[in-house]
């Protein structure tokens, strides 16, 4: 098995260096965790290696990038955060509708991706996107200061707490 | 040695062999297995067994895959690949030449499985850029790295024991296997051409990105490389001249290995977790599996039909070695099946008195040719097979039957006449 990976890598690798790039390869492990909380899955995905470099990425309910680490432990902490919200969040009645809006964000996301790399878009149909983006912001915001807070495991990463 | 105890042997020893063609269990895993059984009915014992392991072959192979192992960072074959491809200025056809040269001399130098795990994907990458199909360039690579293998002491493992086992070195194998490795060489190279030549085109645009790349680029370490070639220089001078210093050829290579692995500073657990443990594992199996058919006398007795069999004819016996060699490796492992030919030979020799130097040069012929045949006859094939399915362009059995069987067959019928003008 290790053969074939080598074989791949290399292919990657060549392929990559004439496009440019400086690549780096070195052994790791890929890890695969799996929770399942009220039946709702929650997984995620890291790399351990000898470089000390860990990146874990959230899987499911979807997928986000969360963090480079120096130590294992550091995965380990995180996860076990992360997945606390998301028992305490599970609880909630708006559970389906938070992992739909998310869900739907992303999409977005990518169709704005999409529409950047692909078509040339115009000054004014710009602003308008940056519009109803800052009016969404404006939206979280305002939730932000009529509700209560339930979680105090750790200050928000994206949130202003300061009010 | 009691008759039932006899039986009970031969059945371990096929149902063992069996298993492994069937491919229904790891064959290290059911060689182990068969080894182990052999030791718990005391068949042999465990000093015995131990003494039944050919460690110059061990040693041979895990010193040239420490070699390989620290070599193949440095990115001298992606940087090989990219100058034999800028060379024939992105032609498909020469460029297939050019890289099955390059697979020959690897495949002579390195073992074939490694040559073909290191010149493959540069070859992918090769024919991504002509948006060529790669069938055309990986049949050629796997067929001419069987061949290549054929020709050195260290190209492919069963010459690695035979060599150990019948006492020839480096330079043996060259005097006695290159010439006609080089006519087979350019005799199916030549078929190839017909066979793929009209199948291969490109465009100009395509040619253009080739010339466009930078092999320059694909070295990764130059001061590693530099270490790595001058070792496997001095390792193969070494091989050349191993007997006149009255070494075996294990020493030669793990010398080569301790010395790039202090001079390169590579971290050794890097290095180690890349050597084929299950090959090695498997090999020592083997070994203790035959010495178990030894130790009963069963070797002895095959040797006795086969000299009644010929009388004792060196013709006779050497065309069967040979074509036996080749049909049974072109469908069989070929090295649970050297593993059990050597012994056989050295008691037709002991039995007759016949000189059986050809004997040897037939089953290095027939087993490493042999190879060719089918897609399962070496496990070059089976990873190439593997690795185009992969890449998504699958070759069927028959597919490669239909090419690898007939140009298997033209090659061991240019040995046979080989063997007939020279030894015979």
């Amino acid at each position: 098995m290790r053969k074939y990976v080598n074989a791949e890598a290399m292919q990657h690798a060549m392929k990559l260096l004439q496009l440019g790039a400086k690549v780096q390869q070195f052994n790791g492990k890929m890890c695969f965790v799996e929770f399942e909380i009220n039946g709702h899955k929650l997984e995620y995905a890291y790399n351990i290696n000898r470089k000390n470099k860990y990146f874990l990425e959230r899987i499911k309910p979807y997928p986000l990038p969360l963090k480079v680490f120096e130590s294992e432990k550091d995965v380990i902490e995180l996860i076990k955060i992360d997945m606390e919200q998301y028992k305490d969040a599970m609880k909630s009645k708006n559970i389906d509708e938070f992992i739909e809006i998310t869900t739907e964000i992303n999409i977005i996301q990518k169709k704005f991706e999409d529409l950047f790399l692909y078509y040339n878009i115009s000054k004014e149909k710009a602003d308008e996107m940056k519009e109803h983006i800052f009016k969404i912001d404006e939206i979280i915001n305002e939730i932000q200061k009529e509700s209560k807070r339930v979680n105090f495991l750790k200050e928000p990463d994206n949130l202003k707490t300061e009010i | 040695m009691e008759e039932s105890h006899v039986i009970i042997v031969i059945s371990i020893f096929i149902a063992t062999y069996g298993i492994i063609i069937s491919e229904k269990i790891h064959r290290t895993t059911i060689a182990m297995f068969g080894a182990v059984i052999m030791l718990m009915l005391h068949v042999l014992s465990q000093k015995a067994a131990i003494d039944h392991i050919d460690f110059n072959t061990i040693g041979l192979l895990i010193g040239m895959m420490i070699i390989v192992g620290i070599t193949r960072r440095t990115g001298v074959f992606e940087y090989i690949a990219i100058k034999a491809a800028k060379t024939a200025k992105g032609d498909p056809w020469k460029i297939i030449v050019l890289l099955s040269i390059v697979t020959a001399v690897a495949s002579a130098l390195l073992d074939n499985v490694t040559t073909i795990l290191l010149i493959v994907p540069v070859t992918l990458v090769i024919t991504d850029t002509l948006e060529i199909n790669p069938i055309a360039f990986l049949i050629p690579e796997v067929l001419v790295a069987n061949i290549g293998g054929t020709a050195t002491l260290i190209g492919d493992p069963p010459n690695i024991m035979i060599g150990s086992a019948a006492n020839l070195g480096f330079m043996d194998f060259i005097i006695n296997l290159l010439p006609v490795v080089v006519i087979i060489f350019i005799v199916i190279m030549f078929i190839l051409k017909i066979i793929y030549k009209k199948s291969l085109s490109t465009t100009e645009e395509a040619k253009q990105r080739i010339l466009n790349m930078n092999e320059k680029i694909a070295i990764k370490n130059e001061l590693l490389l530099k270490k790595s070639l001058g070792v496997l220089a001095i390792t193969i001078l070494g091989f050349v001249v191993h007997e006149s210093f009255g070494f075996e050829s294990a020493t030669v290579a793990l010398a080569g290995a301790a010395i790039l692995l202090l001079i390169s500073k590579v971290e050794p657990e890097e290095i180690f977790v890349e050597i084929e443990w299950p090959t090695i594992f498997f090999f020592m199996a083997l070994f203790v599996l035959v010495g178990s058919l030894e130790e009963v006398g069963v070797i002895e007795i095959l040797a006795e039909k086969m000299v009644n069999l010929t009388n004792g004819n060196l013709f006779i016996t050497t065309m069967i070695i040979l074509w036996v060699s080749a049909i049974a490796s072109a469908f069989l492992d070929n090295i649970p099946f050297v593993a059990t030919m050597i012994p056989l030979v050295k008691g037709i020799g002991a039995m007759s008195a016949m000189n059986i130097t050809p004997l040897w040069w037939a089953l290095a012929l027939g087993a490493c040719l042999g190879g060719n045949g089918s897609i399962v006859g070496a496990t070059a094939n089976v990873v190439v097979s593997g690795m185009l399915e992969k890449h998504g362009n699958r070759i069927s059995f028959v597919d490669y039957l239909k090419i690898g069987f007939p140009l298997m067959i033209v090659s061991v019928a240019i040995s046979s006449v080989y063997l007939i003008v020279f030894y015979l």
